[in-house]
């Protein structure tokens, strides 16, 4: 049984990401929803809005996809 | 696979008047439904897009429903009860990132284009070679799904009612054909609407009822170390090689040369984590779950799967097309607490199953009474259901639109396009039935499943390639793209061949990839391949004219 070069590139890989704390890992998990939550958060309420504005709070996409975003960061935070 | 199908039989074995009234009474509603919206039925745009008059929230529950199949509820809770609560990942980060940003960005934009299908949008802005070619990867992806979920029903019916398998393909397929030929994606939306809704509560049910007989949270958390203690006595009594009860899925790959020797303690260490390391004994290393699923699988399913994003195609509003995603996101997050942690419950209840795809319905046999019982059998025909139609749907569009409006009469008018879907449709299940009988004459249909879910890994990773890189750089280059996706479809298909133990052997190699199953690791690197071709190639080339580029996000034609 022997090692080619793709062998070696991909163990060189497997070993830097083995040296990735899971504490930085989760760090990552959390930050790219917490970059997604500011992100939609920003977004120009035209864009998330019906045409002609939202007439009632529920209309505006912002607060459903901020909450789903929500609940995924609370779980990736504790699980 | 078909083990799934037929461990079910434990649960349904004792089905009562009432249990079948309920089950009756489901799948008489569904063909009532097809029935009804089939006489709306005027023109192709009715019968492939519901004619842009379907509702949000109707979209967003068939979303769920299409994405969870009658397999997935077994399976997943088969997986928490072996590998832990990493599986409800693929409904987590695996999804709700995805569709998020799909809401606000992609599907609004492929909804002003006006196009029927995602290859019809790749021929718009690149050129038809590569319309061609997603078409060919989609239809023949479906069309060899649709056999195997045929057979998989047939399976789970002969097992409840006790009928013959072969006449159990013939009603599904006539039952599931009969309302998707008749009314379409409005049919498949409004009846998957139905069947997550069953889905939901079927398993919201066992979840209720399992959480009260191991006594609440904290009495499960408790059950659930003792159960975990139990196993890795075992498994060290055994010696590091051996499996533990529930660990039958790790394969030889998984004792390879790299393999840590306490790979399997490792994994019962880490039940209740949903972020494993990258050594994990589980097919969930926290690599492939970031890099492999929520960067590419996840968005490619939900922005380039035809099956997932023709029914947003079909909202009223560019707005309501938003709006289901965005629904669906907030439904997801449910989803694994319904149909996962029912697993972790079966391991605190019964900590030495030999199958982990027996937990599920070792629950419904314990703890659901007559009629429930029936109800859980409804929600899992529903999640099979959901799922054939949508594939069914899908196909027929793509048949109809990609191949024979494209390219065998463009002249075709709008009434004969529903009779060319509805005669497609009819086609599509007589091959899922000739496939599903030629499965069964196989001795081993559930390698042959295993492949056909791999399948998916080989060109969702170039697809989204080529979809991110047309859709956000204007710079992309028609020949590029498709040189760039057969390119990297190759590469997937040659790191699963590398990876089969016949080739690796003949090789004299050790194993590219130390963990089971490394799908998500094949969609990595073909991505990866298919991106940096895509752009070295468009930038030595010459760029695509305006006609092409308009379809860029953000493009003010569009």
């Amino acid at each position: 049984m022997r090692m080619t070069l793709l062998h070696q590139f991909g163990e060189l890989l497997r070993t830097t990401m083995q040296a990735v704390p899971l504490v930085a890992v989760r760090c990552l998990f959390v930050g790219t929803l917490l970059a997604l939550l500011i992100w939609v958060w920003r977004l120009p309420n035209e864009v998330t809005s019906p045409p002609g504005g939202a007439k009632r709070w529920d209309e505006n996409l912002k607060l459903g996809a901020a909450l789903a975003l929500l609940i995924q960061i609370v779980v990736y935070s504790l699980l | 696979m078909f083990d799934k199908v037929c461990v079910l039989m434990i649960a349904a074995t004792n089905l009562t008047l009432a249990d079948n009234a309920v089950i009756l009474i489901y799948l008489i509603g569904t063909i009532a439904i097809g029935l009804y919206i089939g006489r709306r039925m005027k023109t192709g745009s009715d019968f492939f897009l519901g004619g842009r008059r379907l509702p949000w929230f109707a979209i967003g529950l068939s979303l769920v429903a299409t994405d969870i199949g009658g397999t997935d509820i077994i399976g997943v809770g088969g997986a928490a009860y072996s590998h832990g609560f990493a599986v409800a990942n693929f409904e987590w980060i695996g999804c709700v990132p995805a569709m998020i940003v799909g809401a606000f960005v992609f599907i609004p934009f492929l909804y002003r284009t006006g196009v029927y299908t995602v290859p019809e949008f790749l021929e718009k802005r690149f050129n038809s070679g590569v319309r061609v070619v997603m078409a060919t990867c989609w239809l023949v992806f479906m069309a060899c799904n649709l056999g195997i979920m045929l057979l998989a029903s047939a399976k789970m019916m002969s097992a409840v009612f006790g009928w013959d398998e072969n006449i159990c393909i013939w009603v599904t397929a006539g039952l599931v054909g009969f309302y998707t030929c008749v009314g379409g994606l409005a049919a498949v939306v409004y009846t998957d609407m139905i069947q997550c809704v069953v889905m939901i509560g079927g398993c919201l049910l066992v979840l209720v009822l399992g959480l009260i007989e191991v006594g609440g949270i904290a009495n499960l958390q408790e059950k659930l170390g003792e159960a975990e203690a139990n196993r890795q006595a075992i498994a060290n009594a055994e010696g590091p090689q051996s499996g533990a009860a529930g660990e039958s899925a790790l394969t030889a790959d998984d004792q390879g040369p790299f393999s840590p020797p306490s790979t399997n303690k490792t994994a019962q260490s880490q039940h209740a984590e949903l972020i494993l390391p990258v050594d994990t004994g589980t097919p969930f290393p926290w690599t492939g779950i970031y890099f492999g699923l929520a960067l590419i699988l996840s968005p490619a399913y939900w922005i380039g799967n035809q099956a997932i994003v023709q029914r947003s195609l079909g909202a009223r509003s560019e707005f309501e097309a938003k709006a289901s995603y965005v629904w669906g996101a907030l439904l997801k997050n449910v989803i694994p607490l319904i149909i996962a942690v029912p697993g972790l419950i079966a391991l605190a209840m019964f900590p030495n199953l030999p199958d982990g795809d027996q937990a599920f319905p070792r629950l419904i046999g314990e703890l659901l009474p007559s009629g429930l019982r029936g109800l859980f059998v409804a929600a899992f025909l529903a999640a099979l259901m959901s799922s054939i139609d949508s594939y069914l749907n899908s196909a027929a569009t793509i048949v109809s639109h990609d191949l024979y409006k494209r390219f065998v009469n463009s002249e075709i008018s709008e009434r004969q396009l529903l009779t060319l879907g509805r005669v497609t449709t009819i086609g599509l299940v007589a091959w899922a039935i000739l496939f599903a009988f030629l499965l069964k004459t196989m001795s081993d249909d559930s390698g042959l499943y295993a492949i056909f879910q791999t399948l998916m890994s080989f060109f969702q990773g170039p697809a989204l390639a080529i979809l991110l890189t047309g859709m956000l750089w204007r710079r992309a280059t028609g020949k590029a793209a498709l040189i760039a996706l057969l390119a990297g479809i190759t590469t997937a298909i040659a790191l699963y061949a590398l990876n089969q133990p016949t080739v690796y052997e003949a090789l004299g190699w050790v194993p590219l990839f130390k963990i089971q199953e490394p799908f998500l690791y094949f969609s990595i690197w073909a991505f990866l391949i298919t991106l940096v071709l895509v752009i070295v190639l468009s930038l030595f080339g010459k760029p695509d004219s305006p006609k092409k580029t308009q379809y860029v996000v953000g493009s003010k034609s569009i």
